[in-house]
């Protein structure tokens, strides 16, 4: 009796068993997409931080600049008590920059209400250099448009509008709209920069949107000339997205030494490259 | 030598003001040293062109370097002709990285695949600007050096100019323009004028257009001494206002100069002293044209001077606002008088 009853009950327990075994993969699955789930919110946490991180440390350069120059300005003042007043108002000149620095840089923009709509300001810095300012006008009613502008036509304004859902919500819109314009503005800036301190560096070519830079650099000693193609065809990025190399010597490019130019080309801003290179001796 | 090559010669001489005549000769220069000396530039101009004409002999310059001193001369004169500007729509994914090189090599290609005698000659200009020369035969004749199409494009940009064109040759260059800028259409953007860099500025929108903004500047002066400050007051409020929309309509500063704007109207008559007219069933046709040596400074003093109402009529904002200066204006339902799109 008790070696039947064992038996059944054994039975019962690997019937049990095997309907647990069938259920399994099902939970499995559920738990799979719980995990991915909980993955996407934790990197979407990371790109968030990430972001924080970067504002937080913008904004603390910004504020440890700032009481540098305090500190030199009160300096300042003590030596000469007379021009004080002057020195006053201009500290206050370079706080009140620095706050709309900052205003700009947590994505604020100038909204002024019109007639039938907003008027937005969109300031483009680089390097702390306040560039082109581009206007908007964007009427409200009967649905959202951009009425009147002065942003130049290469600026694909209209995809933009469609792209990012402009009627929903304008935050978007102008964010990438600015992420546009303010690399435009800073490769215009970089272009004129090479132009002003690279006097040995020939710009073959160049296009109003900044997209392709072609520069004749020359190799130190050797005279060579090497053709550079910086290609930008991220236009939200002020960096280049391809480097090429063009030279008569074809080993040059491959080299370990132009390579590595290549990369700097790729991270660093093209004025700040070619002088690290000069100051290498790579090139004249 | 070639005839051709000296009448061609001649001409562009003959078309080169005398005071420029130097200057341009040396920006070409394929004169040697010794030949620059034996011009005499305090000679007539007759002397001269005869003079450089035996130096054409003698250093045997082919078609192609008198052409490139015709576009030296034309790139730093551009203002000579009539000016039309030309839209490019719908870019393929490759528009963005055409580069000069690709450019110049594809428009040479696909525009002598069109037409068998055609002679092009492509240059870039210090500003980006690329400059086309193209000098057209047909089919049984050479190119005519004498009447030559000039086409200034900035590469990556949606705009072309261009001027001297015959309307049969259009087609032709319409399509080897959107096949070399990787385009699928390109149109009339209905804007003409005399002045190439003002219709490039209109268009590129580099003017100094004017915004309602929160913070105007310079600041305004508080302590005015008025002789009669309460009349004084009210007209200056006025006027103030005028000035203001009539900035913000048409820009501020310099503007762009514009010699005249064409709105063709089809448009029904509406005058009720006036029966016979008013019930026709056809609309009214007609073409008003303003002229003036600056339009849209014209436009911005009539408005602001208060002989334009204010705010200004969209027929009027639409010419900086919309890039054009030619309009067909038809009714547009019920409503008010609306601009059309013309149809080219």
């Amino acid at each position: 009796m008790e070696g039947t009853k064992g038996v059944l009950s054994h039975l019962n327990l690997l019937k049990v068993q095997a309907r647990g075994l069938k259920a399994q993969p099902q939970q499995q699955q559920s738990r799979v997409k719980e995990l991915k789930a909980k993955v996407e919110a934790l990197k979407m946490q990371r790109e968030q931080l990430k972001a924080e991180i970067q504002t937080h440390k913008k904004l603390q350069d910004l504020r440890s600049s700032m009481d540098n120059r305090r500190a030199e300005e009160e300096e300042e003042m003590n030596e000469d008590s007379e021009n004080s007043q002057l020195l006053r108002l201009m500290a206050r000149h370079t706080q009140l920059k620095d706050l709309l620095h900052a205003h700009h840089l947590i994505g604020g923009y100038d909204i002024m209400r019109t007639r039938k709509g907003v008027c937005v300001s969109l300031a483009t810095a680089y390097e702390g250099f306040y560039l082109d300012t581009y206007n908007l006008e964007i009427d409200m009613k009967p649905r959202v448009r951009v009425s009147r502008h002065n942003i130049p036509p290469f600026i694909p304004l209209n995809s933009l509008t469609e792209q990012t859902h402009m009627q929903t919500d304008l935050r978007p819109f102008l964010d990438t709209l600015s992420q546009h314009l303010n690399a435009l503005a800073g490769r215009k800036q970089q272009l004129k920069l090479v132009k002003e301190q690279h006097q040995s560096v020939e710009v073959m070519e160049s296009n109003v949107l900044c997209s392709i830079l072609v520069l004749m650099l020359t190799v130190l000693g050797e005279k060579t000339a090497v053709l550079c193609t910086l290609d930008y065809t991220d236009h939200t990025r002020s960096l280049p997205t391809h480097v090429r190399l063009e030279c008569e010597d074809e080993q040059l490019p491959d080299s370990p030494r132009w390579k590595k130019n290549c990369s700097l080309l790729m991270e660093t801003p093209v004025h700040k490259a070619l002088l690290t290179m000069k100051k290498m001796g790579h090139i004249v | 030598m070639d005839d051709s090559i000296k009448r061609l010669l001649q001409r562009i001489i003959k078309r080169i003001p005398f005071e420029m005549l130097e200057t341009t000769l040396e920006k070409w220069g394929r004169l040697t040293e010794a030949q620059r000396n034996s011009l005499d530039f305090t000679q007539s101009k007759w002397a001269l062109t005869e003079r450089l004409l035996a130096i054409c002999e003698e250093n045997e310059w082919s078609i192609k370097s008198i052409t490139d001193l015709e576009m030296i001369y034309i790139i730093e004169n551009p203002n000579l002709g009539m000016w039309n500007a030309f839209q490019l729509l719908d870019p393929d994914e490759g528009a963005h990285s055409v580069d000069l090189l690709q450019f110049k090599k594809q428009f040479k290609s696909h525009l002598s695949e069109l037409i068998r005698h055609v002679s092009v000659k492509i240059k870039k200009h210090t500003d980006e600007a690329v400059w086309i020369r193209i000098a057209w035969g047909d089919n049984f004749s050479r190119p005519n050096h004498l009447k030559p199409t000039y086409v200034v494009h900035h590469l990556q940009t949606p705009y072309v100019f261009m001027t001297s064109l015959n309307s049969k040759l259009k087609p032709l260059l319409s399509q080897a323009l959107i096949l070399s800028t990787k385009h699928q259409t390109i149109k009339d953007a209905n804007l003409r004028g005399r002045n190439l860099s003002s219709i490039r500025d209109l268009l590129m929108r580099q003017y100094q257009q004017e915004f309602p903004t929160k913070y105007p500047s310079p600041l305004a002066e508080k302590n005015q001494t008025l002789s009669n400050r309460h009349i004084e007051a009210e007209h200056a409020q006025a006027a103030a206002n005028r000035h203001r929309m009539a900035c913000e309509a048409f820009g501020r500063g310099t503007l762009p100069q514009l010699q005249s704007a064409v709105y063709k109207l089809e448009t029904k008559f509406r005058d009720h002293t006036n029966k016979t007219m008013t019930e026709r069933e056809e609309p009214f046709r007609c073409v008003v044209k303003f002229t003036s040596t600056n339009l849209l400074e014209s436009f911005r003093h009539c408005a602001s001077s208060g002989i334009a109402s204010t705010p200004v009529s969209p027929l009027l904002s639409s010419v900086p606002s919309k890039g054009r200066n030619y309009f067909v204006v038809t009714d547009n339902g019920p409503g008010p008088t609306q601009l059309s799109q013309s149809q080219n």
